[in-house]
């Protein structure tokens, strides 16, 4: 496994290189509330939060604590009720579909508790899928997902398609792929849900190694294993942050 | 033995010189149903039975039937006598039912019809191509309920098709919603669903193609041999290619783009269940 950083011309995790007196992340006094037939579920309760650049955070607590609700507004992927979202300075909490799309395209990285690899291409082409999106040159894009791949510690499987590999390597490239536009910031539900203890510690291994090497890392977990590898824990109770 | 009076057979034969021994053709399945052969004697009369009139012939050719709708689910037997013998044998004389007349020029033929209709009482001429049509009808009828059955069949397997896209689209709510949560847009999920929707429709109906084309052979195969005919009874041409293709890739777009136009508008996160 390779553990290089590099500025973000060409760089392969990004993050360390850049410098930024505010915070990566910024909530604040956001509220999500959803109708649930006549009455009305408040997920967020005037939570604010800031995460900076190249830190690792876990977002632990209870079920329905409003955890992922947290993260999906961080990943540009819901929108608040009330309060500001603001993301490498640029405030996200009403973006239009189209504007979301492109932001976590670019800025997000997304590692899901069940990989979501799309099973007829190979890891390599995983990997590549959000380059080709963004419009990256074939020849740079290959380039990177197998810089990636090896980073991940599976170059000698980028030709392998998902159903080939083992639920451990099939989340390291979900990870690579996740890392292919340089995003800002890397989020990851459960990212060890699936997995038995021996491939989670792996994987929260190559978090750490990720965020070592300039990566910003958001993971929400209950595993506290991974919540104990990260920097910092922000509990969560009743819609609210509790101990941060 | 049954003998058909054709009146080709009386025309064509006419002018043929009289021999001792006497010749006739017989089609294909008539040799086949006897157990006939070139050079077979034969005693031939009108009606079964009487030996007294009965003339001694050689089989002197064995024809195949020809391409005729019309002839196809006839049990007749077709033989081919000198026209002497036919005259003598069915006691006919000089008289015949029908007979065909070329013109040399197309120009001639409505005044010929006009002349003959005109002077011949009891005759009543046509020209081929009205006689074609004429007995072509039960066909064209025939053919507009194949072609129903074609409408049908397109109909259902266009709903079928739909039915089959939206399934497999469904099946992939949770992958299309990671693509879309990784910041893969709305326009290009679309795009690879409908990518996939007309590479399925068009291997769907290439197999098709392939597999129409077999069946064609074994029902050409089976029923040529069953009716003894050289009629084809299913053709694979390519304008059906071209439609049966065309037809489906519009189908398989058409459904791909119903299909996915669904899952893009619903929101990522109501794709996960959340």
């Amino acid at each position: 496994m390779s553990s290089l950083t590099r500025p973000r011309s060409g760089a392969l995790v990004s993050g360390s290189a850049k410098s930024d007196v505010n915070p990566l992340v910024s909530l604040r006094e956001v509220r999500r509330d959803y109708a649930l037939g006549a009455e009305r579920v408040h997920a967020l309760q005037g939570v604010s939060l800031d995460v900076e650049r190249g830190d690792y955070v876990a977002i632990v607590g209870p079920s329905g604590c409003g955890k992922s609700t947290l993260l999906n507004l961080v990943g540009v992927i819901d929108q608040p009720t009330s309060g500001t979202v603001t993301i490498a300075g640029k405030r996200v909490d009403a973006m239009s579909d189209r504007e979301a799309t492109s932001f976590r395209l670019h800025n997000i990285g997304f590692v899901f508790q069940r990989f979501y690899l799309m099973p007829i291409l190979s890891a390599l082409e995983n990997v590549e899928l959000p380059m080709a999106e963004a419009k990256v040159p074939s020849d740079d894009r290959k380039a990177r997902a197998a810089e990636l791949l090896e980073y991940v510690g599976l170059s000698s499987r980028e030709r392998h398609r998902p159903s080939e590999l083992s639920g451990g390597e099939q989340q390291r490239v979900a990870i690579a792929r996740a890392l292919a536009n340089h995003p800002d910031i890397l989020l990851a539900d459960e990212p060890t849900g699936e997995l038995d203890a021996r491939t989670g510690a792996e994987i929260i291994s190559l978090f750490r190694r990720l965020n070592s090497d300039g990566t910003t890392i958001v993971v929400v977990t209950h595993d506290e294993d991974l919540a104990n590898a990260t920097r910092h824990k922000v509990h969560m109770r009743d819609g609210r942050i509790v101990d941060a | 033995m049954l003998l058909p009076f054709l009146a080709f057979a009386l025309i064509l034969q006419a002018s043929l010189p009289q021999t001792s021994q006497r010749t006739i053709a017989i089609d294909e399945a008539f040799a086949a149903e006897a157990h006939l052969k070139v050079g077979d004697r034969v005693a031939i009369a009108a009606r079964p039975g009487a030996s007294a009139a009965a003339d001694m012939v050689v089989i002197g050719a064995i024809v195949r039937r020809g391409a005729d709708p019309s002839q196809v689910a006839r049990g007749d037997f077709v033989a081919r006598l000198h026209l002497d013998q036919l005259q003598r044998i069915s006691g006919y004389g000089d008289r015949v039912d029908r007979f065909a007349i070329a013109t040399r020029r197309s120009g001639d033929i409505d005044r010929t019809l006009l002349r003959i209709n005109h002077v011949a009482f009891g005759f009543r001429a046509y020209r081929s191509s009205d006689i074609a049509v004429e007995t072509s009808r039960t066909f064209q009828v025939v053919s507009r309920f194949h072609r129903a059955i074609g409408v049908i069949t397109i109909v259902a397997s266009s709903i079928f098709l739909l039915c089959i896209m939206v399934l497999k689209v469904e099946e992939r709510r949770r992958d299309i919603a990671a693509l879309r949560l990784m910041g893969i847009s709305r326009s290009s999920v679309v795009r690879s669903i409908i990518i996939e929707a007309a590479v399925v429709a068009v291997l769907g109906s290439m197999l098709g193609v392939v597999l129409g084309w077999a069946t064609s052979l074994f029902v050409n195969w089976h029923y040529q041999a069953l009716y003894r005919t050289p009629l084809y009874f299913s053709i694979v041409t390519p304008p059906v290619i071209g439609l049966a293709v065309s037809l489906s890739l519009i189908l398989g777009v058409g459904a791909g783009v119903l299909a996915s136009m669904r899952l893009v508008r619903t929101p990522p996160l109501e794709l996960f269940g959340r």
